[in-house]
C-alpha cells in the first residue's frame, strides 16, 4: 500500500525514469551473469589438451554430398589454444595442414595453412577468416574455440534446445578482441552441465543469422563432456557441414614440437 | 623380355591395392591438348597426355617412409625412351619416374633428418620466388610450373620462434626443356637461315649438385628468413656449336651443348600482415663467373587479399642487372622483369583461377585460365587453356603458336 501510494502522485517523467533505472539495472546485472556462466562453462570444460579423429560430410543445397576426413589436435584452451589439424581425406586434400596458436591478449591468433603441393606453409591474414575452410561451411575464425573475453556478453533468457533448458547469452565481439568475422553471435548453453549446444552467428548487416552450429550427441569421455556430432549450417547457402568425431581423448600428453611451423611443413606428419 | 611388357608389370605394380595398404594413395589422369597453331610434323595440333601415379606413406615408429612413381604416356616428342634415369638428368623425360623414395627421422624432439628424393619448397612470393625458381623444372609442358624432386639430404630444426634447414645435393638435376625447335621451345639465333634444324646433345649434367642453407623466424606478424647457397646452378646455358654445323639438303643442323654454371646465391625475405592484406618480399644477390650467366640482383613483391572464398594475388619481380645473353636463354629469369596478378576462388563445386602474367621489357604476356568440378570426391574434370600473346622475340610472346586449351580427367585415390 506504502509503495503505491508513493507512486501514485509522481509525476510520469519519474515514473519513467524508474522503470528505466530498473531496466537499465537488470540489463547492468545481467552482463555479469553472461561472464560468470561463460567463465563457468570454461572452468568446467576447459581441458590441457584434447584429441580426435573427424568424419565430414558436407551437404550443398542441391544434396550433393562430399566427404573429408581430419584429425585435431589441441593444447590449451579457448584464449590460450594451440591447435593443429591434418587432413586425411579425400585425396585432394589429404596431407593440407592447419595450424593456429593463440596470441596474448585480444588479438587473433596467428594461423598458416601447409598445403603439399607447395611444399611449405602460408600465413592467414585475419580477413581471410572468413573463407570456407577447405570446402566446409566452417570458415577460419569457426576453427578457434569460442574465448568469451573477446565478446560484450549478456545474458538474453531462457529457451529450450532439444529438450534441454538453456541460456541464451548474446556475445558481440569487442574491437580491442581482434578483426571477426561476425558481428553477433547467440549461444545456447545447455543449464544443466553449461556446455554450448547451438551457435546462431550473425555476419555483418544481417539480422537473421547466417550460420548456425549445432553440437549434439553428447557423450563423458575421460570425465568431460563433449558433443560427438557438430552440424554448421549456412542458411543462406543452403548447405550444411556435419562433422562426426571418434578416437576422442582428453589430456593425453601432446609431444612439445606439434604445434610449430616446423611440424606444420612434415609432409606425412601428423 | 620386350619394352611392352615390361611397361605392363610396371604398370601393374603401380595400381593401387588400399586393402593392402591404407597408405597407399595417387591418381590417373588424361589429359589432351588442342592447339590453335597449324598442324606439323613436330607440333601436331592435338597432343594426349596420361599419367599414373601412386604413393606409398608409411610410418615406422618414428621415422616416415615415402615412395611414388609416375608412369605416363605423352603423344609428343617431349617423352623420351624407357630408362633408367632416377634423377631425372636425361634430356627427355622417360616414361617411368621415381617422384619420392625418402626416409625422415627425429634426430632430436625438433629436428629431423630427411634423406633421399624428394621435392623443395622455398621462398615467401608466391608468384615468383628468387629462393625457389632455381630449384629444378621440368618445362616439357611450358606453362605447367612443374618442379623436379631432388636427391638430397636435409636437416631441418625449430628452437622457439627459429627454423632453420640445411640442404646437401649431391646430386645435380638439372631443369628439363621442352624439344628445342618446337612451339614450346622455338629459338630465333640471329643470322641463322629458317630451316635450320637445332640438334640436342644429352649432355651429362656435373655429378655434385648444391649446398643451402636456410634460416627463418616468426614474430608476431612478421615472417623473416635469409638464405644462401652455393654450387651448381640446374638451370642450363646452351651453347650453339656453330663450329659443328652441317649443311644437308634439307638445310643446316646445329648442335646445341648444355652447360651448367657455377654461381652463389644469398637472400633475405619477410612477410607481414598489413591490414587485410599479406605482403611478401624477397630480395637476392647471385654471383657467378660464367660469362652468359654473370651476377644478378633480383627482387619480387606480392600482396596478397583474400575476399571470402577468393584470393587475389599480385607480383612484381625485376633483376637489377642486365644479364649478357637473351634472358629467354636464362630460363628461371627468362620473364623478369614481370608482373602477375591471380586470382583463384573456390566454389561449392570445384574451383577456377585466371593469371596473368606480363613481361615488362617487351610487353608480352601469358594468359592462363582454369576451371576444375568435382564430379564427386575422386572424379575431377578440368578445362582451361593458356594464351601467351605479344612481341614475338619476348619470352612469353615467343610461345604464341603454343596457345591452346586443354581438358584432363582425373580419377584419385
Amino acid at each position: 500500500m506504502h509503495i503505491r501510494r508513493s507512486y501514485k502522485g509522481c509525476p510520469v517523467w519519474i515514473a519513467a525514469v524508474a522503470l528505466l533505472s530498473v531496466f537499465f539495472a537488470g540489463i547492468a546485472s545481467a552482463a555479469p551473469d553472461a561472464r560468470a556462466l561463460l567463465k563457468e562453462s570454461e572452468n568446467r570444460h576447459r581441458t590441457r589438451t584434447q584429441q580426435y579423429a573427424g568424419d565430414l560430410t558436407v551437404v550443398n543445397k542441391d544434396g550433393k554430398v562430399r566427404k573429408k576426413g581430419w584429425k585435431s589436435f589441441r593444447e590449451g584452451y579457448a584464449g590460450d589454444a594451440k591447435n593443429l589439424i591434418r587432413f586425411t581425406d579425400p585425396p585432394e586434400v589429404k596431407g593440407v595442414g592447419f595450424l593456429s596458436i593463440s596470441r596474448p591478449g585480444l588479438q587473433n591468433p596467428d594461423q598458416w595453412l601447409y598445403l603439399p603441393s607447395m611444399k611449405r606453409e602460408r600465413r592467414i591474414a585475419a580477413q581471410d577468416r572468413d573463407a570456407s575452410f577447405v570446402g566446409t561451411d566452417f570458415n577460419y575464425e569457426d576453427m578457434e574455440e569460442f574465448d568469451h573475453e573477446k565478446y560484450k556478453v549478456a545474458l538474453q533468457g531462457e529457451q529450450t534446445v532439444e529438450g534441454h533448458p538453456c541460456h541464451v547469452i548474446t556475445a558481440i565481439p569487442l574491437e580491442k578482441g581482434g578483426k571477426s568475422v561476425y558481428e553477433k553471435k547467440i549461444l545456447y548453453l545447455r543449464k544443466d552441465i553449461i556446455y554450448l549446444l547451438r551457435e546462431d552467428l550473425y555476419r555483418k548487416g544481417e539480422k537473421e543469422p547466417g550460420k548456425r552450429l549445432v553440437l549434439s550427441d553428447l557423450q563423458n569421455v575421460d570425465g568431460h563432456w563433449v558433443a560427438k556430432k557438430w552440424e554448421m549450417s549456412d542458411l543462406k547457402k543452403g548447405s550444411k557441414t556435419t562433422v562426426l568425431l571418434k578416437e576422442i581423448a582428453f589430456d593425453r600428453p601432446q609431444p612439445g614440437s606439434r604445434f610449430t611451423l616446423q611440424n606444420l611443413n612434415r609432409e606425412g606428419g601428423d | 623380355m620386350t619394352r611392352l611388357p615390361v611397361r605392363l608389370i610396371i604398370l601393374f605394380l603401380l595400381l593401387p591395392f588400399p586393402a593392402l595398404a591404407q597408405g597407399i594413395s595417387g591418381y590417373a589422369e588424361e589429359k589432351g591438348f588442342v592447339y590453335g597453331d597449324r598442324s606439323n610434323s613436330r607440333d601436331p595440333s592435338a597432343v594426349g597426355w596420361g599419367t599414373l601415379f601412386t604413393k606409398w606413406e608409411e610410418k615406422a615408429g618414428e621415422a616416415q617412409l615415402t615412395a611414388s612413381v609416375r608412369a605416363e604416356w605423352i603423344t609428343s616428342d617431349e617423352q623420351g625412351s624407357l630408362s633408367f634415369d632416377p634423377a631425372d638428368r636425361k634430356i627427355r623425360r622417360s616414361p617411368i619416374s621415381v617422384q619420392d623414395l625418402w626416409v625422415r627421422f627425429p634426430v632430436s624432439p625438433s629436428v629431423d633428418l630427411q634423406l633421399g628424393r624428394f621435392q623443395l619448397g622455398w621462398g615467401k612470393t608466391d608468384g615468383y620466388s628468387p629462393a625457389d625458381a632455381f630449384l629444378p623444372r621440368d618445362l616439357s609442358d611450358p606453362f605447367a610450373d612443374e618442379k623436379i624432386p631432388l636427391w638430397a639430404i636435409r636437416l631441418s630444426g625449430q628452437d622457439g620462434a627459429i627454423r632453420y634447414e640445411a640442404v646437401g645435393c649431391p646430386v645435380t638435376t638439372p631443369w628439363r626443356l621442352p624439344v628445342l625447335g618446337t612451339r614450346n621451345a622455338p629459338l630465333s639465333v640471329e643470322e641463322v637461315p629458317a630451316g635450320t634444324v637445332f640438334s640436342e646433345v644429352d649432355t651429362a649434367p656435373p655429378v655434385i649438385g648444391f649446398a643451402a642453407l636456410r634460416v627463418l623466424a616468426t614474430v608476431n606478424e612478421w615472417d623473416l628468413g635469409a638464405w644462401g647457397r652455393v654450387g651448381v646452378r640446374p638451370a642450363p646455358l646452351l651453347d650453339f656449336r656453330f663450329d659443328q654445323a652441317v649443311s644437308t639438303p634439307a638445310g643446316l643442323t646445329i648442335p646445341v651443348e648444355r652447360r651448367y654454371a657455377h654461381e652463389e646465391g644469398a637472400g633475405v625475405e619477410l612477410s607481414r600482415i598489413i591490414g587485410s592484406w599479406i605482403v611478401r618480399g624477397e630480395a637476392a644477390a647471385f654471383f657467378s663467373r660464367d660469362r652468359d650467366l654473370g651476377d644478378a640482383v633480383i627482387g619480387a613483391l606480392s600482396a596478397e587479399k583474400g575476399f571470402g572464398d577468393g584470393t587475389l594475388l599480385i607480383t612484381l619481380a625485376g633483376n637489377a642487372i642486365d644479364p649478357p645473353v637473351d634472358e629467354s636463354l636464362l630460363f628461371d629469369r627468362a620473364i623478369l622483369p614481370a608482373f602477375i596478378a591471380a586470382w583463384n576462388r573456390t566454389e561449392e563445386w570445384g574451383e577456377w583461377k585466371m593469371v596473368w602474367t606480363t613481361g615488362l621489357r617487351h610487353g608480352d604476356g601469358l594468359l592462363k585460365g582454369e576451371v576444375g568440378y568435382n564430379i564427386t570426391d575422386i572424379w575431377k574434370i578440368t578445362v582451361g587453356g593458356e594464351l601467351p600473346y605479344g612481341y614475338e622475340k619476348g619470352p612469353l610472346g615467343a610461345l604464341h603458336t603454343a596457345q591452346r586449351l586443354h581438358a584432363a580427367l582425373r580419377l584419385s585415390w
